[in-house]
């Protein structure tokens, strides 16, 4: 396993607490974004899918800390949205400005589905209703992922040491 | 690794659902009551920034205590509007019972929100130390919130009745229909399903904890009739309901404790088992 678990635990605990205490308080547009989800996302789309799911993984196991939920299942979820979108990301031409918006939507839209199908499966009525009304969180994701990979790409340059990369 | 981690996460959902790892997150989510009340703190902080310049402060602060004896005075109101309904329908005798007991309350903060989309729920300050357990009713100054779903030593996770799995047994304070009180989740509304059309709801109505099934207390306030989807060909009608409470600015919440509830799934059964 790579050695960025270590810097993804407190990273997804620490955004966990704000997405819980903080963001839920101060919605963008009427809807709050999914901060982990995007610097999984985020990750994944500067180091590739096996960083990018483990960094969902964790993303996820600290969001379900913080939900009614079942534990797990917005882990389940996230693997799924980041791995489908640094998948496609490899199969798709680069472009550093236009692709990360539209990957965020991918991820977004198929963590969704994936959660809210987790969710009616453990025995959860969860509407079809609910999943489309969460769905213009795809548009807001899209706009919050390049400065979201810009940090992440700081964050990385951050705890660098002496030219040793973390992973 | 892929496969692992989606094995791994699977596996925790499917433990966290029978119940199994609840000693497990506890003792994981105990110390993040502190954090997350202190990131709430700031927060209000921020909030406050946000809201307006300082000067604004002890303006604020009066908005602040009328808005809360409006929200009283609108309470007491629906309970009178309660009250009236029921001498409408002759049951002076019931008023007693009826009305609403004198339960004792513990005041807790909201210290954080559901992190997940589909989910509707808080997190309070208060926890088992305090005497909180699990199936405690929590209502706001403005009616009943949810109910205690999880618990930790200095925090509690409430699911509000807005959320899609809160089912609430209702009343409504008029027609005296009764029914099923369903959360919408997000976005959705809360609807009072299968009542039946001899009932003439009328829009406005105020709509109350019934007590049936014995998971919270009679005549709690849950808010009111904002549409009727009454079509005489069908067999019953469905009530659309506005709740009393703002869930999305609710800060500080009261947690019923000597509400014991019911268990009624012995009923469930006809054999008890």
């Amino acid at each position: 396993m790579s050695s960025s678990v270590y810097l993804a635990v407190p990273v997804m605990v620490v955004l966990s607490i704000l997405q819980s205490a903080f963001l839920t308080r101060f919605p963008m547009f009427g809807m709050v974004p999914q901060l982990p989800l995007l610097v999984a996302l985020a990750w994944g789309l500067l180091h590739g899918i096996n960083e990018g799911v483990m960094w969902a993984f964790w993303a996820g196991i600290a969001l379900d800390l913080f939900s009614a939920g079942p534990m797990g299942a917005s882990a389940l979820a996230f693997i799924g949205g980041v791995a489908v979108a640094t998948w496609v990301e490899q199969a798709l031409p680069p472009n550093r400005i236009f692709l990360p918006p539209l990957l965020a939507a991918v991820a977004t839209f198929i963590s969704l589905f994936l959660y809210m199908l987790l969710l009616r499966v453990l025995g959860r009525a969860i509407p079809v209703q609910s999943f489309l009304d969460s769905l213009p969180l795809l548009m807001l994701h899209g706009g919050l992922i390049l400065p979201i990979i810009w940090m992440a790409g700081g964050l990385e340059r951050l705890v660098t040491v002496r030219g040793s990369r973390i992973r | 690794m892929l496969a692992v981690l989606l094995g791994v996460a699977l596996l925790l959902s499917i433990m966290d659902s029978t119940g199994n790892l609840d000693l497990l997150l506890r003792l994981i989510r105990n110390p993040s009551a502190p954090v997350l009340e202190w990131t709430s703190s700031r927060a209000d902080l921020v909030d406050d920034i946000v809201s307006g310049p300082r000067d604004l402060q002890a303006a604020r602060e009066e908005i602040s205590l009328l808005q809360s004896r409006i929200d009283e005075l609108e309470r007491q109101n629906e309970e009178l509007n309660e009250v009236q309904g029921e001498y409408q329908l002759l049951l002076d005798l019931f008023n007693r019972a009826r009305q609403e007991p004198d339960l004792r309350r513990l005041t807790a903060t909201v210290i954080g929100r559901d992190t997940s989309l589909a989910m509707r729920s808080i997190i309070i300050d208060k926890g088992t130390d305090d005497g909180v357990v699990v199936g405690m009713p929590v209502e706001s100054a403005r009616g009943l919130a949810g109910r205690v779903f999880r618990t930790t030593a200095r925090s509690s996770q409430v699911v509000l009745i807005t959320d899609n799995a809160s089912l609430v047994a209702a009343r409504l304070g008029s027609s005296r229909a009764t029914g099923i009180l369903k959360g919408g989740g997000i976005g959705g509304s809360m609807t009072i399903d299968w009542i039946d059309l001899k009932h003439q709801i009328e829009i406005g109505e105020v709509v109350l904890t019934s007590g049936l099934g014995g998971k919270f207390p009679q005549d709690m306030v849950i808010g009111r009739v904002s549409e009727v989807d009454r079509r005489e060909a069908d067999l019953f009608q469905r009530a659309i309901v506005q709740p009393a409470v703002d869930f999305d600015s609710l800060e500080m919440v009261f947690v019923i404790t000597d509400f014991q509830p019911v268990d009624t799934e012995i009923f469930s059964s006809p054999t008890g088992n």
